[in-house]
């Protein structure tokens, strides 16, 4: 890296944006005016509308059987003080449907027999008893606010009718039981208090911390957008781009030197927006919640100040990427939009009760800033894992950076009119291009899924369905679409006898070993037993034959799996990345696809050690007895109560020694060399 | 023809061959196994078709794009070893490298004399003696955005030597240009050759090759089919005008 030339083009960036006007008026000017207008904008409507329902004499009618009885309760409630500016007058129309389609009601009381109230309970499920009793009352006459949900004045003089026969009803049970006998008031009959501990920092620590990430990577993104867009993509647009490619600045030093000044920006743009928000507060034009009280100290800002500075330079590399990627401003401004989505979500891991920073999310970039933040407003701080978590944080945006900078040197990147050979000579050159493509089809199929399809609660289908409908028929596709050579995909080839002894000699090891492994990382980042249970449940569902989970978690997932992710996958990526950081992103990605938080870890490792074994041996047939032996392994000693956390250190000792044995044999009699 | 690229040449060209894909017409072999030299003081044309390779071959020069093979030393700089060392060495300039709009002329000389390393210490009085040279003083410091297009072509010159090189690329420098301004580009190259700098010239247009280049490479289809002075051209076709030549070696004899 010559930093001469970075501090030259840093200078030359922050000189063009500046120079801007666009860019500072949006980013700067306009969030000033805006939002305080929007704030006071939306408080007047607010205002004005409250006034006009105040104002609204609402129209209505009663009928039915119990008419008169209805009325004269109305009139009673009418004036009790909370109802006091709710103006209501009754009107009398022959028919109360078509007045209410004319507008001339705003809304009606049906009274009903008891045959009709619980004929219409059976229809609508009624409103129960009241709010907080969740059985349904039946054999009583019924009460029924008619309105057209459409109209927002008649829907509010409706609510309103509703909250105040609802008042009616709880009086007139009361008076109904004291005159029966009842010993006390009703509500007399238990004193209830709630005793809150914490303090009101801590509470409404909690209550912004849950949000806190989200708000800021929400102005991040936007902050660092208005400059992405325009440094790349732009550039690109008016032949600018070419012109700097050429000069004596390496490719590094301009994606840097670009990345620097997104950065810089960003949190230049967002610091504003803090201050901003924090002048609106003291001004009062954002009002806080009564007894919202933050207790930031240096320490806190510093703890925040340690999480958000690496986040931004993350995300600026992200939107770096992305206008790279862009031929024009308009192209990169569309592509923006899918990474804003996208990095909203795990922004929101704040908000799942029970997440820890120590635990796995600490290693999850954005989610981990997330849960760090909220730890720190709410005054539990844990200064380790606020270091893992912008360690985290800043190398994910170094691999970022670099990425961006090797983006510069691709020519169709740059020459857009130029595109990879690979595109028309196909076959295995453009499958190499386009795996990753695949699998994060299949994956976003298989979450989609998942997520929205009722039947998939069920482990039966959900198995079946990945196994065959995607590993398997993707695999087959993805053979048939690029015409790939089958043998040399799965490694069609004898293998010796050690090869097989040293597989079946390492799964009940690895099994002991594997417990070892996450026996120390709980040490360090303790996992809840909550989670643990929850993996548990997932991978030995209860309720299911034996046999069944042989053939659908043991064998099928040996087939299918292997033939996608240590046959496809792994053959895809042979000629882009070393053997070991192969094998570490089959891994990642087969975990992935185990899309439940707590299970990327252990079949992420899994898939390491199975595409360890296929790269050893040129085959993925060790792989599919390794891990058809594994998960019928772990199936079996579930069932006969078996745990292999109980044993001491020497036995865990003993086991890594046997593995690094079979793995050794698989390497030595692996491949023909 | 053979070519010896461990010369003294200040480019040497050897084998230089791109492919890449078109949409519509499939794998495109766009520059074929080229060689060449240039030498010292002189302007070397590269006349072809739109789509003959030239833009290719001088992308590849100017290190923007790599080669599928082969190689080229530009002052002993090889390009895809040492790129950066390449485009140090020379300046680049073509219809598609645009200026930075938001700033001066004097801003945009400036930062390209820094960005290829001219020393610090001279660099305030290079920018100074090229916007004199280039009649620009009068907007020196008026920002790019606002200046006719003749005066951004002369700004643009002015950024390509910035750092005073020894080699010059110019892609069609005069496409889109009206009259007077391409007369004004054809008088900086000639002046730049007078110089002593090796100008690598690519144009379509036959009264500009004729006019300015010293030797002049006929390149077709990705294949350089001559390689000569325009003297030389003539005396190995019989032929006096540049166009009847050009067409002699494309088409074949008539």
């Amino acid at each position: 890296m010559n930093w001469a030339s970075l501090k030259l083009l840093f200078v030359h960036e922050m000189r063009i944006v500046l120079r801007s006007r666009r860019t500072v008026v949006a980013s700067l000017v306009l969030p000033a005016v805006l939002m305080p207008l929007l704030i006071l904008g939306a408080r007047y409507v607010q205002r004005r509308q409250a006034i006009q329902l105040d104002q609204t004499t609402f129209k209505y009618a009663i009928t039915g059987p119990w008419a008169d009885q209805a009325r004269r309760l109305i009139v009673r409630y009418k004036a009790a003080a909370e109802f006091r500016n709710f103006h209501i007058e009754e009107e009398y129309p022959a028919d109360p449907d078509q007045a209410l389609e004319d507008r001339s009601l705003h809304f009606y009381v049906r009274t009903m027999s008891i045959a009709e109230a619980d004929q219409a309970v059976a229809q609508n499920g009624g409103d129960a008893a009241g709010p907080n009793t969740s059985s349904v009352v039946t054999g009583v006459p019924g009460l029924q606010i008619v309105y057209r949900g459409s109209q927002q004045v008649a829907r509010t003089g409706a609510e309103r009718m509703v909250e105040m026969m609802r008042a009616a009803r709880r009086s007139e049970s009361y008076g109904v039981m004291l005159s029966r006998g009842f010993p006390s008031h009703p509500e007399g009959i238990l004193a209830m208090t709630a005793s809150n501990v914490a303090t009101e920092t801590q509470i409404s620590g909690s209550n912004l911390g849950r949000f806190f990430t989200v708000i800021l990577v929400v102005w991040l993104v936007a902050a660092c957008s208005i400059v992405a867009m325009d440094i790349i993509a732009g550039e690109k647009e008016r032949g600018t781009l070419e012109t700097l490619i050429t000069s004596g600045a390496g490719r590094a030093e301009i994606a840097t030197a670009k990345h620097l000044a997104i950065w810089t920006v960003g949190l230049v743009i967002t610091f504003s927006q803090v201050v901003y928000a924090l002048v609106y507060v003291r001004l009062n034009v954002i009002q806080l919640p009564d007894n919202f009280a933050i207790d930031l100290s240096a320490q806190s800002i510093g703890q925040l100040f340690l999480l958000f500075v690496p986040l931004a330079a993350a995300i600026a590399a992200a939107l770096l990427i992305v206008s790279a990627y862009a031929r024009t401003y308009k192209e990169a401004q569309l592509h923006f939009f899918p990474l804003f989505m996208g990095s909203l979500v795990p922004a929101l891991a704040a908000v799942l009760p029970g997440l820890k920073s120590r635990s796995i999310v600490a290693f999850v970039p954005l989610a981990n800033v997330s849960v760090a933040a909220r730890e720190v407003l709410t005054g539990r701080a844990d200064p380790l894992m606020i270091g893992v978590t912008a360690i985290v944080t800043g190398l994910t945006a170094f691999a970022l950076i670099r990425y961006s900078a090797k983006l510069l040197t691709r020519e169709d990147i740059i020459v857009s009119a130029q595109q990879d050979e690979s595109v028309l000579e196909g076959g295995d050159k453009l499958f190499q291009r386009r795996v990753f493509h695949w699998f994060a089809v299949m994956w976003a199929i298989t979450f989609a899924v998942a997520a929205n399809v009722p039947q998939f609660e069920s482990a039966r289908v959900q198995i079946l369905f990945n196994q065959i409908g995607i590993f398997f028929i993707g695999s087959l596709l993805m053979l048939r679409r690029y015409r790939l050579n089958v043998r040399e995909v799965i490694g069609v080839h004898r293998l010796r006898w050690p090869v097989w002894a040293a597989v079946l000699m390492a799964v009940p090891a690895a099994q002991v070993v594997a417990v070892a492994f996450f026996r120390i990382v709980n040490t360090v980042i303790p996992t809840p037993t909550e989670l643990l249970r929850e993996l548990g449940r997932q991978v030995v569902p209860s309720g299911m034959p034996m046999w069944q989970m042989i053939v659908l978690m043991a064998i099928l997932p040996a087939i299918c799996e292997e033939l996608a992710f240590r046959g496809l996958l792994l053959h895809g990526l042979r000629n882009r990345f070393h053997p070991v950081l192969r094998c570490l992103i089959v891994g990642i990605i087969f975990g992935i696809f185990h899309y439940a938080l707590f299970r990327i870890a252990p079949t992420a490792l899994l898939g390491v050690i199975l595409s360890g074994i296929a790269l050893m041996t040129g085959s993925i047939f060790p792989a599919m007895l390794f891990h058809a032996a594994n998960n019928g392994f772990a199936i079996v000693m579930d069932a006969a109560g078996i745990t292999l956390n109980r044993f001491d250190w020497s036995t865990y000792a003993a086991a890594f020694g046997v593995f690094f044995l079979a793995m050794h044999t698989i390497w030595r009699y692996g491949r023909e060399r | 023809m053979r070519v010896d690229s461990s010369g003294d040449a200040p480019v040497a060209v050897c084998n230089l061959t791109k492919t890449f894909l078109d949409e519509s017409r499939g794998l495109i072999r766009a520059v074929d196994g080229i060689s060449f030299q240039c030498r010292e003081s002189e302007v070397f044309g590269l006349l072809g078709a739109n789509g003959a390779g030239k833009t290719t071959t001088l992308r590849m020069l100017s290190t923007i794009i790599s080669p599928t093979s082969g190689t080229a030393r530009i002052l002993g700089h090889d390009i895809v070893k040492n790129p950066s060392g390449v485009r140090r060495s020379m300046g680049f300039y073509s219809a598609s490298t645009a200026l930075y709009p938001r700033l001066t002329a004097r801003e945009t000389i400036e930062f390209f004399a820094r960005i290829n390393q001219y020393p610090d210490d001279k660099v305030q009085a290079r920018v100074n003696s090229l916007i004199s040279r280039f009649g620009i003083t009068e907007y020196a410091g008026v920002r790019v955005e606002k200046l006719s297009t003749g005066m951004k072509q002369k700004v643009s010159i002015a950024r390509t030597i910035a750092h005073n090189p020894r080699i010059v690329i110019f892609d069609e420098p005069t496409i889109g240009l009206d009259v007077l301004n391409a007369l004004e580009v054809q008088k900086a190259i000639h002046d730049l050759r007078s110089e002593g700098r090796t100008i690598i010239f690519s144009t379509h247009i036959m009264s500009e090759a004729e006019k300015l280049c010293d030797r002049i490479a006929i390149i077709h289809r990705g294949h350089i089919l001559a390689c000569d002075t325009l003297a030389g051209l003539r005396q190995a076709t019989g032929l006096h005008y540049l166009e009847d030549i050009f067409l002699l070696y494309v088409r074949g004899p008539a």
